[in-house]
């Protein structure tokens, strides 16, 4: 009885002295050690978005899916609201901050003259369907580019480069490479593709598909899972946050991410080309990586994968 | 007394009393114990911790959740105010004499009533978009609830207008009254009447239905709870909310079942 | 190609008996907890009374998904790590619990009061007219609103793929992945989930018929 009676007392304090420190904090930092996208030596997310070029009114021509975007006002972006790193949304602001996000800004920037976008959650079953019936102009979804896709959608870029790493608990000291996951409970995000590479890298492999990144860490800490696979800069920015995980070995497979675009307007695929190539060579690619993967990785932003390289793009 | 204990036992006697007093005061030992054991567990993983909760005094947060409620609500009460109609010309379909209404009728609360709603999703998220049919994500997520529970709902209504009496079907038959009329005055009034407390159930369920919007994506408050928890990387203390909520606005609704179901059964007795 | 095939088909044969599995498991702990909540909240003991309402109320109200949510990730935390299947299992059992709870009483209640009256007017004592009068006629109402949590249960159990569990609905979503053909894999899981909610319809309404008293 007496546990019962000083608890609530205990929690309460607790709690007051949390809201404090909140108050404090609020200025400068998320709550909760949630991602800070900027901090004083790295460029500023909404800065580098609002310093993105404008296309020409030349270059945009009459009747292409560009001008209709433009008489819009703006980009309809297929994505998601919950990747932490690439598009993940301030529940307070309502902003979503990340790489795929501040991409997908910075073209509505440039067709627009405006950085709205518009976003339709999409997620791996539905990115195809939703792109093929016109209910977005682009993916931009950490959508790996490959020839089976490619049948359905055009992809521009690769944009950037990733590959499938392995996240373990902190005290794991015998999962190293993905040759160590024989026989293991691996888990993964039910969107991502990477359930197909774990059965073709690890076959003996158990599986396990969750919701979201934050289940699937959640699965590893409390060893429900042994190890969790996805691209390596989404589990760079868990290790980031919480110091109970750690990734292990460098990425097994390659991923080109592309920016999905209409099959049937070849027009706007050469043009987010163009657009690519236009902010890779002024430095704005760059900037927009330190601001957002590089909050989490040390070192260089490294350099971006040559447009049209990728199979089915 | 509740209506079913007075069928079950007597008037308890002393003797009935003293041991009901005992039992009453070993069971709040035993509940003490228990729940004393869970709030230990609880603080020792340390869950009772100040910061995984703390987010949820900020005003914003709790904006974003309650507008999270709100959307809930919205699919309920559209997808309510297509699924109840829905149902009710079905249950009609499938108690009238005409075969041709009678077995599309009956085929479409068996199928509906048999695939699993999450299917059903799937089906509006996948299927018909490659027949080239696609809907806003709000119809991809209402129409499916929707469908799914009118089966439901015709199921109740039909076993409601089969519960009622003979004696009144008949009785409308004898004074000259043909087969719709007797069902338009006589059978369906008395019905409704008494289907109200099932239907706010239903209700409910349609309400926790509205959770699979995280397949299509859409922000009803469970999906909400999801980029929260991804966001704070607290996934148990938001889920918790989350179900407070959940507990909160289904229960003001089954209040309202039980209260309606008791005004009906007074004048009955 | 063919290898393949049988792996994906392998796989959902794997799934369908993992989903038999969780439904016939979960039914039984239902039904054992359900029966056991009714006499909670039937008995003349305040305290048991209270905590049976609380129980109901809270397991009803709640959505099956957050609960499943809820205890995968929840339980670990308070320092009990089951299986997945067991805890998703068990999670469906407290959930569906409830709603058997809920089916007793009800069932109880469509006996008349004068049953009960009429048994004790006969001599009979409050145990032999509950054993004899009272739960004969209150178990054959209970027969469909069983069989319909019984199909719910089943249903319900797809939702399992959302927290990890390869069942029927799980399978399909590899299957899905593999082949990126989201139609065949559904259509095929909805026909056997069809199969199995009729053939227990089917089966209530035979139990039914032959418990039915013919008046």
């Amino acid at each position: 009885m007496g546990a019962r009676r000083t608890t609530p007392i205990r929690a309460l304090a607790g709690a007051a002295a949390a809201l404090a420190l909140v108050a404090g904090l609020a200025g400068c930092e998320g709550a909760n050690g949630a991602p800070v996208m900027a901090s004083p030596w790295q460029p500023d997310f909404a800065s580098v978005v609002d310093e993105a070029p404008v296309a020409d009114a030349s270059a945009i021509p009459a009747g292409s899916l560009m001008a209709k975007i433009r008489s819009r006002g703006s980009l309809n972006v297929g994505g998601t609201d919950a990747a932490a790193l690439f598009s993940l949304k301030d529940p307070v602001s309502g902003k979503l901050t990340g790489f795929d996000a501040g991409l997908a800004q910075m073209l509505a920037q440039y067709i627009t003259g405006k950085p709205t976008e518009n976003l339709v959650t999409v997620t791996a079953d539905t990115r195809e369907a939703l792109l093929q019936n016109g209910t977005v102009d682009t993916v931009f979804a950490t959508y790996t580019i490959t020839p089976a896709r490619a049948q359905k959608v055009a992809f521009a870029g690769p944009y950037y480069a990733s590959g499938d790493a392995i996240l373990v608990a902190a005290s794991n000291t015998s999962i190293k490479a993905v040759a160590d996951l024989g026989g293991k409970t691996v888990c993964t995000e039910s969107s991502s593709t990477a359930a197909n590479d774990i059965k073709q890298y690890a076959p003996t492999a158990k599986v396990i598909l969750f919701q979201t990144n934050a289940e699937c860490e959640q699965a590893v800490e409390q060893k429900r899972a042994d190890a969790y696979v996805l691209d390596q800069a989404l589990l760079l920015g868990d290790q980031y946050r919480d110091k109970n995980v750690k990734v292990v070995g460098t990425p097994f497979t390659t991923e080109p991410y592309g920016i999905g675009v209409p099959l049937g307007s070849p027009e706007m695929k050469t043009f987010v080309n163009g657009w690519l190539k236009l902010i890779e060579s002024d430095g704005e690619w760059a900037k927009l990586w330190q601001a957002t993967i590089g909050t989490a990785l040390t070192g260089q932003p490294p350099a971006p994968p040559v447009i049209g390289s990728a199979q089915g793009s | 007394m509740s209506e079913e204990s007075r069928l079950l036992f007597d008037v308890p006697g002393p003797r009935a009393r003293r041991r009901t007093w005992i039992a009453t005061v070993c069971s709040l030992v035993l509940l003490a114990g228990a729940l004393a054991l869970m709030v230990r567990q609880f603080a020792l993983h340390s869950e009772l911790s100040a910061s995984q909760w703390s987010v949820f005094a900020q005003w914003p947060i709790l904006r974003f959740l309650l507008t999270g409620i709100e959307q809930t609500l919205l699919v309920t009460g559209v997808a309510a105010a297509i699924a109840f109609p829905l149902g009710a010309v079905v249950a009609l379909a499938r108690l009238s004499r005409g075969r041709w209404a009678r077995w599309p009728a009956r085929l479409y609360s068996e199928l509906f009533r048999a695939v699993p709603l999450l299917l059903l999703l799937y089906v509006f998220l996948f299927g018909l978009p490659r027949a080239g049919v696609t809907f806003p994500v709000f119809w991809q997520l209402v129409l499916p609830v929707s469908l799914s529970n009118a089966a439901v709902v015709a199921e109740i209504f039909r076993a409601g207008v089969l519960a009622q009496d003979r004696g009144q079907a008949e009785a409308a038959y004898s004074l000259g009254m043909t087969y719709g009329q007797a069902m338009r005055w006589v059978v369906v009034p008395q019905a409704v009447r008494k289907l109200v407390p099932a239907l706010v159930s239903q209700l409910v369920r349609l309400l926790k239905d509205s959770t699979l919007g995280y397949v299509v994506s859409y922000l009803e408050l469970l999906h909400k709870a999801q980029v929260l928890g991804e966001y704070y990387h607290n996934v148990l203390p938001t889920y918790l909310v989350a179900a407070a909520c959940y507990v909160l606005v289904n229960g003001l609704l089954s209040r309202t079942a039980g209260w309606l179901e008791h005004r009906q059964s007074r004048p009955r007795g | 190609m063919p290898r393949e095939l049988t792996a994906t088909l392998g796989g959902l044969g794997h799934g369908l008996l993992l989903t038999l599995a969780m439904t016939a498991l979960a039914f039984m702990g239902a039904v054992l907890l359900g029966v056991l909540l009714a006499v909670c909240r039937i008995s003349p003991v305040p305290p048991l009374r209270a905590l049976g309402t609380a129980y109901v109320t809270v397991f009803r109200n709640v959505p099956l998904l957050v609960l499943l949510v809820l205890f995968v990730f929840g339980l670990p935390d308070v320092g009990l790590l089951f299986s997945l299947f067991l805890t998703v299992t068990l999670t469906m059992a407290l959930y569906w619990a409830a709603f058997v709870c809920e089916v007793l009483r009800a069932g109880i209640r469509t006996v008349p009061l004068g049953q009960a009256e009429a048994a004790r007017a006969l001599g009979l004592t409050a145990g032999q007219s509950i054993r004899y009068v009272i739960l004969p006629q209150a178990l054959r109402s209970m027969v469909q609103p069983l069989a319909n949590v019984f199909i719910g249960l089943a249903l319900s159990t797809s939702l399992a793929a959302a927290v990890g569990v390869a069942e029927l609905t799980g399978q399909a979503e590899f299957a899905t992945l593999k082949y990126d053909d989201p139609l065949t894999g559904f259509a095929a899981t909805t026909v056997v989930y069809l199969l199995m909610t009729l053939s227990i319809g089917l089966l209530a309404g035979r139990i039914e018929r032959r418990v039915a008293i013919r008046r």
